[in-house]
Formats: C-alpha cells, structure tokens, sequence
C-alpha cells in the first residue's frame, strides 16, 4: 500500500502531468463547458464584436428557451409539433428575431426533415420549420415508425436483427415527454461523448512513461535490484495509472456536470433520446443516457490505460511508448472509413476508438448466432482489455529487464 | 556468507562481454580493475540478477541467486554505473522511496535515511530536489541509497566517478568502516582507489579475470618490471611512442619517465617500487581507461 502511494505520489510529482491534467481541465471544463454554454454555444447571436458573434448571456438565453419549451405542455404530439412550427413562423414573419431563438429550431427542423422530407422546398434557402405548411404535419409517430424501419431496411438490417431492434424500439414511451432539448443534445452528443478524445491524448502522455520512464531516468536497474522491485512495484505502478486514469475522469466530470447543472439544471432529464435523434431505438431518457457516456468514457479510460501501460512497460523509451499509445486510439480512428464494415466494427471495440453516442444508433455486433446491440459491447469490452493488459504489463516488466 | 560465479558467460550476439567467469566472494572489500569494455558492469549487472547470464550461474551460500528471488534481492545494495535519480525528489524523499522498494519499514526508513544522509555529508540539504545537486552530491545520493538495507552484498559500479579528492576520501573510509563481515565488490578504472581500500583485486580483460589476488601479491607481479629514466623533451616523445610510460615528471630541463617494462629499457633506467597502476598499464598497455 505504501509503494502504491509513494509511486502515486511520484506520478503527480512530474510537472507534465500537473500540466496535462491542467490543460485538460482547460478544454473539456472551461473551454467545452461553461464557456460554451455561457458564450460559444448558447450565449444570444448578432454579436458582431465577438469572435463567435455571440453575446456572454447563455444563461439566462438557456432559462428562456427552458421556460419557453413549457408552453407546449410536455408531451410532444402532432399538436403540439404543430402549435411549435406555427408559433416560429409566426414570430418570424414579425421579425423579432431575437425571440426565435429561444425556440428549438434546429432539433424541430431535424425531426422535420426525418419525417416529413416531401414538404422540403429546395428552392427555399431557409429552413423546414420557417415555411411547412403545418397542417401537413400529422402522423408523426407512424411516420417516424416508418422512417426507422426504412432505415433498418438500407442498412441491410433484415430478420432477426430487426426484429430485436424494433422490440427494442418497442419500448420506448410515446407520446415522448418534450422539454427544451438543444442542451441535452449539446451534452449527450457534443461535450460528453467527445471526452474521450482528449482524455486519451492526456492519459496517453502521462502514462506512457509509468513503465519507459524508468529507463528515461536510468532507475531501472536501481528499481529491479531492490526487494519489491520486480512485481511489486508493477503493481503499484498498475494501480497507479488505474487511479490516475479516475482521478483525471473525476476532475473532469464532477466539473462537466457542475457546469452542467449551474446552467441547463436537471429540466428534462426524463425526456427519450429519441427526442434528440428521432430514429434511435433505445428506451432511454437523458439521464440514462448521459449515465451511459460517462461510463463509456470512465470505462474506455481503463481500458485504454491499461493499453498505454502495457506499451509503456514494454518499450525502453517515452517517446517511443508515446507514440504507440496514441497510435493505438487515433490510428483507427483515421484508417476507420477505409476499412470494411466489419473491420470497423472490430475496432470500435478499443477504447475510445468507437462513441459513446452509439446509442443513438442501431449499429449491432453478432457473436455465435446471437444480436448484441453495439452499445453494451462498446461499454464492456474496452475495459475487459485494459484489464487483460493490466498483468500482461507486470509481467513485461519484469521481462524486460533480463533481456 | 559466500557469494560464487561459476563460469558465468554473457554474450551479445556475436560478441563475449564475459567469458566463463568464476570467482568465490567471502566477506571483505573486493576491487574489479579494467579498462572501458572490458565487462565489469555486465559482471556486476549479472551478479545483481538483473541481467540474464548466457550460460553459468551465481550462488549465495550454494543457493543459485535468480531462484531466491525477493531474499537474494534484500540482502542486496547496489549502486549502477549511471546512477539515475527522479528529478523531482528531493534526497530524503529519494532515500524513503527506494527504502519503501526495499521493504524497509517507513519508521525505520526515515531513521535510516537521516543518517545515511549524515555520513554522506548531505544532512543539510536533505529538502534539497536532486535535480539541484552536482555530480558528486548525486553520486553520494546514490552511495547513500544502496546502504540504506543494510546490505550483505554492496555492489558498487564506479562509486567514486564525480567525486572529488575529498569526497573520494571519505568514500574510501566510509567503506572501509561498512565492511567488515560483509562482501563489497566495487568496480573502477580508478586504480588508486581500488589500492587504497581493496583486500583483493580481480584484474579484468575482455571479459576474463586474467589476474587476482591482494594489492601486494599483485604488485609483486610488476616487480623488476618498472623503471626511472631521464631522457630529453625529444627522446621524451620517442619513448612515449615505443613503451609503456606510466608517468612523466620534469626535472629542470630533463624529463624523467617511468616505463614499464620487462626488461631493462636503456642503460641509464633504474630499477623502482612498483604500485597497483603499473600492474594495471603493464596488462593494458594501449587501452584507455587509466587515470
């Protein structure tokens, strides 16, 4: 226990990782949170003296586009879809521009254009919800039944598949409960599930030399001769990185959510995703789902820790280990496209390298005759690896020495 | 307690680092003596079982080392050749890690670093990073960090490489009153350090023990081989060029050299006392590595 402490205590010593962990802080916190819900994101437009042309008022644009989202009584009916797209119109043809935008334009505009893609007007430059005719706008729950299963049917997802996918669909609750969306659509498909992405650069630099920097500073033969030298210190090392990995998802988090909840507070938490993505097929409101991206990113940072460290204890160089760590959750990403379906499938199964967003999609994984929905592996595997790397690394370690 | 090498042998590829070694360590000061190459650090490296022998196996007390594991290790200190440190640790923070590595009780620990630290002559900067000190406080860091277990076995890779005169000397006496019932074996091309403090010497070449035996015995080896020769500046360089000069030292104009030789160089050299380092020129005549 005290190895693990003096080697935690160690790790937090070194002044690039109190500067990663700054600098992450910096941009998912500051930067990807309360400067853009206050400014970037939903501070009010015309600005024209700032870099964003927007004004520093998100908060109180956030409270009237939520108390606003009340007026039409919670549940979102073809009524009500009506009686929004009516009510934009209206107060665009008065020209109080500055009112439109505590509506929800652009999340109703996408529902539009799923639903209802025949009352699109090419030759009008503005958007779906400034001219429909709202009349025609009926059948919205039909539709979107019928847009999903067209969907499933381009996605050659037929049989079996589609049955487990539909059921799935099945139980989501309808009429859907509708509040003000645009933050939650901010959270769940922006600020949470691009985490990951940074989480991983910063890991990867403070990990990767857990292991390697011990040659970088010519300790490890000093290291190896000692008592607790060969398994034990891997382990504290192990556990280290496992809780520098929390610790780094703590900070961010707990500042995420803080940021979160002083601004957009807890008002529609119990919407449905589908709210968000009409075509998603998952029974889950924000909450779950918000739940569901932290632990995507919480688990994926285990996973890919336990990655770096097997690399970091088995290359003799930081740099070295550096560069394969990040080769390891960026090279997918940017070979993805190019592969087969399939492949691409297979390594969205490493950490970070799939989203946690998938579950707003119907993306499915076939193991032995049986249909996982993509989202449970993404969740679990990631982290299964790390821990398979976990002792590989102490093992490496231990190895590398004596060669 | 009994430290053997029985034909220790390492290879690296193609090339013998060390050749069918064996030796038998009792307690006492033992000084390995060579030139840069010439394996020293491979030897000890494998002594410490942190390197893999290619054939041959090191015992302690008839038990093979790498099989006693954590126990070899504890009874084990050791100093590496390029001694590294974490820079952001000050020494005492250094000291209590690595005596945290080497199972020493933190209670303890802390007991035994201060006074470490004191015969290190680093109490006063104990709060100091070591990123801070020169090359010879970290090399007494180093010192320091391989006492701390109290070790059976101390093994020293170049101990004294950065420090000066007076540090040097405090080593020696620092290891002299550590001995006693335990093995030391430090390894250096510093010969005189080696002669000051070493109860037997092994002589180390391209991999082989080629001698060992106590300061006296060796030196007897060179015994009639050294010899004073006074010589001009020019005849000064010609010599310089065709024998083995340990020495050089001007006398007014003349220059007086000190050869090695095995038998009489001119008819003016006089026969002289030999010292450890005319051994150490007279088995490595055109290596580097001598001071």
């Amino acid at each position: 226990m005290e190895l693990f402490w003096l080697e935690h205590k160690k790790l937090w010593q070194r002044g690039s990782v109190k500067i990663s962990v700054l600098l992450c802080f910096v941009y998912i916190v500051i930067f990807g949170s309360i400067l853009s819900f206050q400014w970037f994101s939903f501070g009010s437009s015309n600005d024209h003296t700032s870099a964003f042309g927007n004004y520093f008022d998100g908060y109180s644009q956030i409270r009237k586009c939520q108390e606003y989202s009340l007026e039409y009584g919670g549940s979102l009916t073809d009524e009500t879809l009506q009686q929004m797209v009516r009510d934009y119109q209206r107060i665009g043809e008065a020209g109080m521009e500055a009112e439109l935008e505590k509506t929800d334009q652009s999340i109703i505009n996408g529902w539009l254009g799923t639903l209802y893609p025949e009352l699109r007007d090419e030759s009008i430059y503005q958007t779906m919800t400034s001219y429909v005719d709202t009349k025609k706008l009926t059948g919205f729950y039909e539709r979107r039944q019928q847009a999903i299963e067209t969907f499933l049917e381009n996605s050659g997802q037929t049989g079996a598949e589609r049955e487990y996918l539909l059921s799935m669909e099945g139980k989501v609750e309808k009429p859907f409960r509708y509040e003000w969306v645009e933050g939650w659509s901010q959270i769940l498909g922006s600020t949470v599930a691009e985490m990951g992405i940074v989480i991983a650069l910063f890991l990867a630099i403070v990990l990767s030399g857990l292991f390697a920097g011990e040659w970088h500073n010519n300790t490890s033969s000093l290291v190896l001769t000692t008592k607790n030298g060969w398994e034990k210190i891997a382990v504290a090392k192990i556990f280290t990185g496992l809780l520098f990995a929390l610790e780094l998802f703590a900070v961010l988090s707990i500042g995420s959510i803080g940021a979160q909840l002083f601004f957009l507070g807890t008002a529609g938490w119990d919407m449905p995703i589908q709210a968000i993505k009409l075509i998603a097929i998952a029974p889950m409101n924000m909450l779950q789902a918000e739940i569901y991206e932290y632990a995507f990113t919480l688990l994926g940072a285990i996973g890919f820790a336990g990655i770096v460290m097997l690399i970091s204890a088995a290359v003799k160089n930081n740099v070295q280990a550096l560069l394969l760590s990040l080769a390891v959750v960026y090279g997918p990403m940017m070979i993805d496209q190019y592969l087969p379906y399939g492949a691409q499938m297979a390594l969205d199964l490493l950490p970070f390298v799939g989203s946690g967003a998938d579950i707003f999609r119907t993306n499915t994984f076939h193991f032995f005759g049986r249909i996982i929905w993509s989202p449970y592996l993404l969740l679990v595997v990631p982290a299964l690896i790390g821990v398979v790397c976990m002792p590989v690394a102490v093992m490496r370690w231990a190895r590398r020495m004596r060669a | 307690m009994e430290l053997s090498l029985d034909r220790l042998t390492k290879h690296y590829g193609s090339k013998i680092a060390v050749d069918c070694v064996s030796a038998v360590f009792q307690p006492g000061v033992y000084g390995l003596l060579g030139a840069n190459g010439a394996g020293k650090t491979t030897l000890l490296r494998m002594l410490c079982a942190i390197l893999e022998a290619t054939s041959g196996e090191v015992f302690l007390d008839g038990k093979e080392v790498t099989s006693m594991g954590a126990a070899y290790r504890d009874t084990l200190g050791y100093l590496p050749q390029d001694f590294g440190y974490y820079p952001g640790y000050t020494a005492m923070e250094f000291l209590l890690y690595i005596s945290a590595l080497k199972g020493i009780p933190n209670n303890i620990a802390r007991k035994r670093a201060k006074e470490l630290l004191e015969v290190v002559g680093l109490e006063n900067v104990a709060g100091r990073k070591i990123k801070t000190f020169s090359g010879g406080m970290k090399q007494r860091v180093g010192i320091a960090q391989a006492l701390l277990n109290n070790p059976g076995i101390l093994i020293l890779d170049e101990p004294t490489a950065g420090l000066d005169p007076k540090e040097r000397v405090r080593f020696r006496n620092l290891l002299s009153d550590y001995a006693g019932d335990k093995i030391v074996i430090l390894s250096t091309h510093i010969v005189s350090d080696i002669e000051a403090i070493a109860d037997k010497v092994l002589l180390m070449k391209k991999g082989k023990f080629v001698l060992q035996g106590t300061v006296s015995e060796l030196i007897r080896k060179v015994d009639g081989k050294v010899w004073e020769l006074e010589v001009s500046p020019e005849e000064a360089r010609e010599w310089q060029a065709k024998a083995t000069v340990a020495n050089l030292r001007h006398e007014g104009k003349q220059i007086v050299l000190r050869i090695i030789s095995d038998s009489m160089p001119a008819k003016k050299a006089v026969l002289c006392e030999a010292a450890l380092e005319d051994l150490y020129l007279y088995y490595f005549p055109t290596e580097e590595g001598v001071q």
